[in-house]
């Protein structure tokens, strides 16, 4: 067996200049997929953390009537003892806070206009804890006011379209659990530019106790988990699903990603696209290494009649074929793991920036990740690229007749 | 004495712009175990023919070939590759050695694919260089070897398994006297020391006066079956010696 492989490894050095291109091919198809996918890689981590920093959080548990059915007033699905359920939360492993959430909606109006906003209470130092704080184009975060005004976010698409700034008042309208329509005046805070700019142009976050003043009610429409890292969110769920069996109301807890649409939506277009990927360099390999390795067979004609007549079993010949096939591929996957990391640190070190993407508001930045599974990946498919490639050429070798082998020229 | 091969009644031909050739034309030749014998003729005569059938490598239209006592037709393609691994060695005119094995590798080839172990196969990989002189170059590539070494060494690969009977198709062709010499000498002392059959086809003269026994071929007919007599294989062996 090792001198079977020798053989197939000297035969794969036999012609260096035909093998470099080879290589040259096939570390080239790995380093572009290590290349395409550490930076779709990038683009979606860095999509997820944004989705669970920007207040979707790791975990969130619901009144589980919540997705039943629709609310006839306002919170009537929320989480009526919240407190209790947070410190049970809180109690779990990985978790770094609780966050409670009220989620409502209704008009601003500055007295000369009035814009619809889809708005969200929080309390600001547990969110601020847990890492969430929202990106603020002016302003300051909520919290930090002791002359007891009730204070306001607002994102920079109805600042704009209401004409107003930091320091300007706003009244706020919604309808209170009991169905009354209730207002409380505002004073604006802070600018959010969430890089969304259909969130920007509805976004209102006011203090939670303002909210349930405003609402008329002391129920959350949610509790928010934040954990210590994205990576333990199945096994915070885990734990923490029994937890939640043991409250009058019936919880239910979900999962960012199950809550995350835009961010699977996005996912499933870049698996889409690397799978498109995939295929045109299985076959760009395919392809061409067919052409070489007949090549190679066509070279090799003589010596192979000289191997079948010595009694040389012709399934060794296909198994030396294929063997020296899997040799490229694993050398060219090498090279090509290495050219596509060196690049890719390259281009991480270049520092490297994107125009924003369709429907955000930041520049991107550049960077590969360099992700062991696509490293995996990208080269057993040059593997099997190649020795599926070297199927054929090995059979036609193996089924030479020998005599005609012999007298090959 | 034993019967190794028995060709019986051959005939082969091929077909070259619609038309049959005929290469071997109802041939019939025996050879017992032991025997140094050439098949002689002019290009075309059918030599390589009649050593490929009696090398399992190639079929007859009619007739039959039996090797050690097994007809070489009833055979499949696997057991014919068995056959030709355990009972035969062979010697090629232009070497046909693996390129990028060493001399000591490409000796070990034969044994590698009858599964021998490893230090089985170096104890005689060694002992089948040593026994073509070619010890010291065990080590060196074909490239690296002259045409005498190359072709000691595809004698050395030929006989490394202990094969029944080798086969040589016109093995001094391409060299030159010296080594051609060289080369028959050690074929004939291999034929009496390990009482390997030798057959081999060739039109060189120089091979043809050390041979005991010479088969001629003519227009793939079987023309003269010259056994020496007693007292010229005396002449013969002490011409080789």
């Amino acid at each position: 067996m090792g001198k079977f492989l020798l053989l197939a490894f000297r035969n794969v050095f036999r012609n260096r200049r035909r093998t470099s291109m080879t290589l040259v091919m096939v570390g080239g198809g790995v380093a572009g997929l290590l290349l395409v996918g550490g930076f779709f890689a990038y683009m979606l981590r860095g999509l997820r953390e944004s989705t669970i920093h920007n207040g979707l959080g790791h975990l969130q548990i619901f009144n589980a009537e919540h997705f039943r059915r629709d609310e006839v007033h306002v919170l009537d699905t929320g989480i009526g003892n919240w407190q209790q359920v947070a410190a049970k939360t809180r109690s779990a492993d990985h978790v770094r806070g609780v966050a409670p959430r009220v989620e409502f909606y209704g008009m601003l109006s500055n007295g000369v206009k009035s814009a619809v906003f889809m708005g969200s209470a929080v309390d600001p130092d547990i969110e601020r804890s847990m890492g969430f704080s929202p990106y603020l184009s002016a302003g300051r975060d909520l919290g930090g006011n002791a002359n007891g005004e009730v204070e306001a976010l607002i994102g920079t698409g109805v600042a704009r379209s209401m004409s107003v700034k930091v320091g300007d008042g706003l009244t706020i309208l919604a309808v209170t659990a009991d169905g009354a329509l209730n207002g409380i005046d505002v004073q604006i805070v802070g600018i959010v530019n969430t890089g969304y700019k259909e969130v920007d142009d509805r976004y209102l976050r006011i203090t939670l106790p303002s909210a349930q003043r405003l609402l008329q009610t002391d129920r959350v429409t949610n509790l928010v988990v934040g954990l210590d890292a994205t990576e333990n969110t199945d096994r915070a769920a885990a734990e923490l699903g029994p937890r939640l069996g043991g409250f009058s109301q019936e919880l239910t807890l979900k999962k960012w990603i199950e809550l995350a649409t835009y961010y699977k939506q996005v996912r499933t277009m870049f698996d889409g696209i690397f799978l498109f990927l995939g295929v045109i360099v299985f076959f760009m390999v395919l392809m061409a290494s067919i052409n070489t390795i007949l090549i190679t067979m066509f070279e090799r004609v003589r010596e192979i009649g000289t191997m079948l007549a010595m009694g040389t079993p012709r399934r060794w010949v296909v198994a030396l074929f294929m063997a020296e096939a899997g040799l490229t591929g694993v050398l060219g996957a090498v090279a090509g793991l290495a050219a596509g990391n060196v690049l890719g640190a390259l281009l991480n070190a270049s520092g490297l920036h994107l125009p924003p993407p369709p429907g955000t508001t930041f520049d991107m930045n550049f960077r590969v990740l360099h992700e062991p599974g696509l490293m995996i990946a990208s080269s057993l498919l040059v593997i099997v690229s190649l020795a599926i490639a070297s199927i054929w050429p090995a059979i036609r070798a193996s089924r030479l007749q020998i005599v005609e082998a012999l007298a090959h020229v | 004495m034993e019967t190794l091969v028995d060709v019986d009644a051959v005939s082969r031909s091929f077909p070259l712009d619609h038309r049959e050739v005929l290469a071997l034309d109802y041939a019939s030749l025996r050879v017992e175990r032991g025997e140094f014998l050439a098949i002689a003729g002019p290009s075309g005569s059918g030599k390589s023919t009649l050593l490929n059938l009696i090398g399992c490598i190639d079929m007859p239209t009619s007739g039959r070939v039996v090797l050690d006592g097994r007809d070489t037709q009833t055979l499949k393609t696997e057991r014919l590759a068995a056959l030709r691994r355990e009972k035969i060695g062979f010697v090629f005119q232009t070497f046909n050695l693996i390129p990028v094995f060493t001399a000591a590798e490409n000796v070990e080839f034969p044994l590698l694919i009858q599964g021998v172990d490893a230090h089985e196969r170096r104890m005689r990989v060694l002992a089948a260089l040593e026994s073509v002189g070619l010890a010291s170059r065990a080590h060196h590539r074909p490239d690296l070897l002259s045409g005498g070494e190359r072709q000691r060494v595809a004698v050395a690969r030929a006989i490394v398994h202990r094969p029944e009977l080798v086969l040589a198709d016109e093995p001094t062709a391409n060299l030159d006297t010296q080594n051609a010499t060289q080369l028959i000498d050690l074929m004939h002392d291999l034929n009496r020391s390990l009482g390997l059959t030798f057959i081999f086809s060739t039109h060189d003269q120089r091979l043809l006066e050390h041979t005991p026994r010479i088969v001629r071929l003519c227009d793939g007919r079987v023309v003269e079956d010259a056994q020496a007599a007693e007292a010229d294989r005396a002449q013969v062996a002490a011409a080789i010696h």
